[in-house]
């Protein structure tokens, strides 16, 4: 989809969005003390991992154009890392979120070399047959991974569940904020000047191939460590960490948010996850309502939802 | 003088098609030279050896004293050798600042200044200046080209490499960007290599000719000898005479306003 | 030996059918159909409801069923697909989409619990000391014709010669004046239609659930990508290649090492030969 990415030299308005975004922290440290509901905590929880997972992806697949259907795999490589580290060899949890990213990032070369030279929809195929793959070797190794029911007794990295919240939050505000910067400097663009035409980038001096493995092994390495966060959270890890599913949910996330300005994916998948939990009641009608947002959004809002909202508003606190 | 660019019998083939063919000459640094030949003669694919976007079958490829055979394109660049495209190919969803600020971030130039304001006096130099904040998607063709100018220059080559720049251009369009590519040629000291078809605007601004056809160099010539080789006029016209004779060609230098 | 063979042949067959509705689709209309399973199911659902609830007799009720899900395949190519054409993601997240849509819409209407579909033949062949259900045979056997059928109609009618230029370039298709729209409409329904034989042929003896195209869908996916996207040839090999291959672990290795073979096919293909084996070298 060609489509207008925010450039940063609309850096007149720059601080507005540091305002914003500072805004936007606070009211979620904020959140667990409106709503003191154990269960909600827990889902905002998870809805912070997704945001972790989400704005990764973005910053790859949204920056470059290269669309990533296997973001799975960095996130089951990094909640097994965890998994093993912490059951197996009994590491204390801290350290999962140091070995994680490592283990996810080493998972992005070796998928990202083979298909270096592949776009479109044949990466996006085959990233998603990588994590298709990887989900099966995990079940097939059972001995070691604990098979379809995986591993149980993680333990978590902090005890409370407020605590553990604040910790995703920072981790979440950190990793968007690093990513944010990154892709508003030098770096990001070249990202975008891969989307636009690669044979350019090479004869305007660029090493395209840096690049490319480059954004994977950054975006894979903070899905990774959101991996070891979920993991720790949950208490356990399984080969639907792999799965094709979550993949496909993380975009739809993203494309909710805004793809290409990573602060957007970070709301969709905060927005979504709490959607299909307040949907919860009607069970059987979820998945229904899901695929209809989807539906409408890929009809009426290319851009998204979130990210085009905060533009207008954007417009309008500015003179 | 030793030359800035040795060609040393370059081949390249494509399964049956023996697209470059023994290919050999030398570029003084300074010079302006010119690749005619119709359409299949190999001049692009010349190119692409030459950048690194093709790798040759035989040959060797030597800019300033060093081999370039083997080096992927990106590096050639850093080597100070730029080209552009027969077709224009943008950065796509980005500005047309940002477009030039691309190559202002290769290796070779990274540390030469801010890079936005590099980038917009190279807009400057060919013409865009003030177009600086537009969505490239919205230029039109002619204005590409001067964009794609502005990028190779914007790597600080030694030698540039054009591959057809009036491609696709009015004829109010022509005379200006020859004017631009031989006030370049003077104000930065480039050495330029031009691929071009349309005769006259091209005789007039080099002053060597490498005339190429099936792959194979025919003559290397001033352009008022080569117009009179037989060969050339044959390989574009058959054999009948070049209507260029009318149209005698005043030697490079004769600048059109 | 025989169970081999035989097995791996009828597999071959079904998953060629689903291959080649794939690969048609893709390489005429340029869309990743991801609802093609929902075509494969809705096809084993319809005869279901047919012969159980309305009492038809089973070959009135195949009758009915493929053209129904066929004209379902062309309705979703004329009002969900058509508009997004532009982007092959947004196509692909509207199949994807569509595809939900029918599993949650079985869902509620059949319940999760497998359903019985009558066989259409009910004898048991003794073959070589192995016993071969007829309905296998004939799932073979109407895979082969139907696929025969399908070549028949693509190289010997104008119609099918109509598909293939649109295929090769929908935009001189255009100006010798073939409606490339209606066309890719066509080849939708076809390719539904053919999805839904394969659906019912195999009902019988398969697992009759909401979910049953998704598996059936990631094989024929990866027969296509090995095959080549958009080759008809490629993908009756592809299906001979992944349907022995999966038969031949799953009986000599194991069950879960069958699974994967599909997969890493996939990602192998696209590592090495992106294009396939027979397909034509596109830019990545």
């Amino acid at each position: 989809m060609r489509m207008f990415v925010l450039s940063p030299s609309k850096m007149s308005m720059f601080s507005v969005d540091w305002l914003a975004g500072l805004l936007a922290l606070l009211v979620l440290a904020v959140a667990p003390w409106l709503f003191a509901s154990g269960y909600v905590i827990g889902v905002m929880t998870v809805a912070l991992c997704f945001g972790i997972w989400a704005a990764s992806w973005d910053f790859m697949s949204g920056l470059t154009g290269r669309e990533n259907f296997g973001h799975s795999l960095f996130i089951g490589a990094g909640a097994y890392t965890a998994g093993f580290l912490n059951v197996n060899f009994a590491v204390n949890p801290w350290w999962s979120l140091l070995a994680a990213p490592v283990v996810a990032a080493v998972f992005s070369l070796a998928v990202g070399f083979p298909t270096l030279r592949l776009r479109g929809p044949y990466f996006a195929l085959a990233m998603l047959s990588g994590a298709a793959v990887m989900q099966n070797l995990t079940i097939i190794f059972s001995r070691y991974t604990g098979g379809q029911d995986g591993l149980n007794g993680l333990d978590p990295i902090v005890d409370s569940t407020l605590g553990y919240y604040y910790l995703t939050l920072v981790l979440l505000a950190a990793i968007t904020l690093v990513l944010k910067l990154i892709a508003a400097s030098p770096w990001g663009i070249i990202l975008r000047a891969i989307r636009g035409d690669e044979a350019s980038c090479q004869a305007a001096g660029i090493n395209v191939t840096f690049y490319k493995i480059a954004s994977l092994t950054i975006s894979a390495a903070c899905a990774g460590l959101g991996g070891a966060l979920y993991a720790h959270y949950q208490l356990q890890v399984g080969p639907d960490l792999f799965a094709v599913v979550l993949s496909i949910n993380i975009i739809i996330m993203v494309y909710v948010g805004g793809i290409g300005t990573i602060y957007g994916p970070v709301g969709g998948a905060i927005l979504l996850n709490v959607l299909t939990e307040s949907l919860r009641v009607f069970s059987e009608y979820r998945l229904w309502m899901y695929t209809l947002l989807l539906v409408f959004i890929l009809f009426f809002m290319p851009q998204g939802l979130i990210a085009p909202l905060w533009w207008r508003l954007r417009r309008r606190l500015s003179p | 003088m030793t030359a800035l660019l040795e060609v040393d019998r370059l081949n390249k083939r494509f399964g049956g098609l023996h697209a470059v063919k023994d290919v050999s000459f030398a570029l003084e640094p300074g010079s302006i030279t010119g690749v005619l030949g119709p359409n299949g003669a190999g001049k692009t694919t010349l190119f692409n050896l030459l950048t690194g976007f093709l790798s040759p079958d035989t040959g060797a490829v030597h800019f300033d004293g060093h081999p370039l055979t083997g080096l992927k394109p990106h590096r050639i660049v850093n080597r100070g050798l730029a080209r552009t495209f027969q077709l224009a190919r943008p950065f796509l969803g980005m500005t047309v600042l940002e477009n030039v600020e691309v190559a202002c971030l290769a290796p070779s130039v990274r540390h030469a200044g801010h890079p936005r304001a590099r980038a917009q006096r190279w807009l400057g130099e060919v013409g865009l200046g003030d177009k600086s904040g537009w969505p490239v998607d919205v230029l039109p063709y002619g204005d590409l080209r001067r964009l794609e100018i502005a990028r190779a220059l914007a790597t600080r080559p030694k030698l540039l490499l054009l591959d057809e720049p009036f491609a696709g251009l009015g004829s109010r369009e022509v005379e200006p960007l020859a004017a631009l590519i031989r006030a370049l040629h003077h104000s930065e000291g480039l050495t330029i290599l031009i691929i071009e078809h349309k005769l006259r605007e091209f005789m007039q601004l080099v002053e060597q000719v490498i005339a190429m056809d099936f792959g194979e160099i025919i003559a290397i010539d001033t352009p008022a000898a080569i117009v009179r080789h037989a060969r050339v006029v044959e390989a574009y016209m058959g054999k009948a005479e070049l209507t260029l004779r009318h149209n005698e060609p005043t030697g490079a230098g004769d600048g059109i306003a | 030996m025989v169970q081999i063979l035989v097995y791996g042949a009828v597999i071959s067959a079904i998953y060629a059918m689903l291959a080649v509705g794939f690969t048609l689709i893709f390489g005429v209309a340029r869309i990743l159909n991801l609802a093609h399973g929902s075509f494969y199911a809705l096809g084993a659902y319809l005869v279901y409801t047919f012969t159980a609830n309305a009492n038809l007799p089973l070959w009135a009720a195949c009758l009915i069923a493929v053209p129904l899900v066929g004209a379902f395949g062309v309705a979703v190519e004329r009002i969900l697909v058509r508009p997004l054409r532009r982007s092959m993601l947004a196509v692909l997240l509207i199949t994807l989409a569509v595809a939900l849509m029918v599993e949650q819409v079985l869902l509620l209407i059949f319940g999760s619990e497998a359903r019985n579909v009558p066989s259409l033949v009910d004898a048991t062949y003794h073959f070589a000391g192995v016993d071969i259900s007829a309905q296998r045979l004939l799932a073979l056997g109407g895979g082969v014709t139907i696929l025969a059928g399908l070549w028949l109609f693509m190289q010997h009618t104008r119609l099918g010669s109509a598909i293939l230029a649109v295929a090769q370039d929908a935009e001189a298709a255009q100006y010798m004046g073939i409606p490339s729209d209606r066309i890719y409409s066509l080849v939708m329904g076809l390719s539904a239609a053919i999805a839904a034989a394969a659906g019912i042929l195999v009902a019988p003896f398969q697992t009759v659930i909401p979910s049953m195209g998704l598996l059936p869908l990631v094989k024929a996916f990866a027969i296509v990508v090995v095959g080549g996207l958009g080759s008809i040839p490629g993908s009756i090999v592809g299906a001979l290649l992944l349907g022995y291959s999966e038969t031949i672990v799953a009986f000599e290795v194991s069950i879960e090492w069958s699974q994967i073979v599909s997969v890493a096919a996939v990602f192998a293909t696209l590592v090495i030969r992106p294009s396939g084996f027979f397909g034509k070298r596109a830019s990545f």
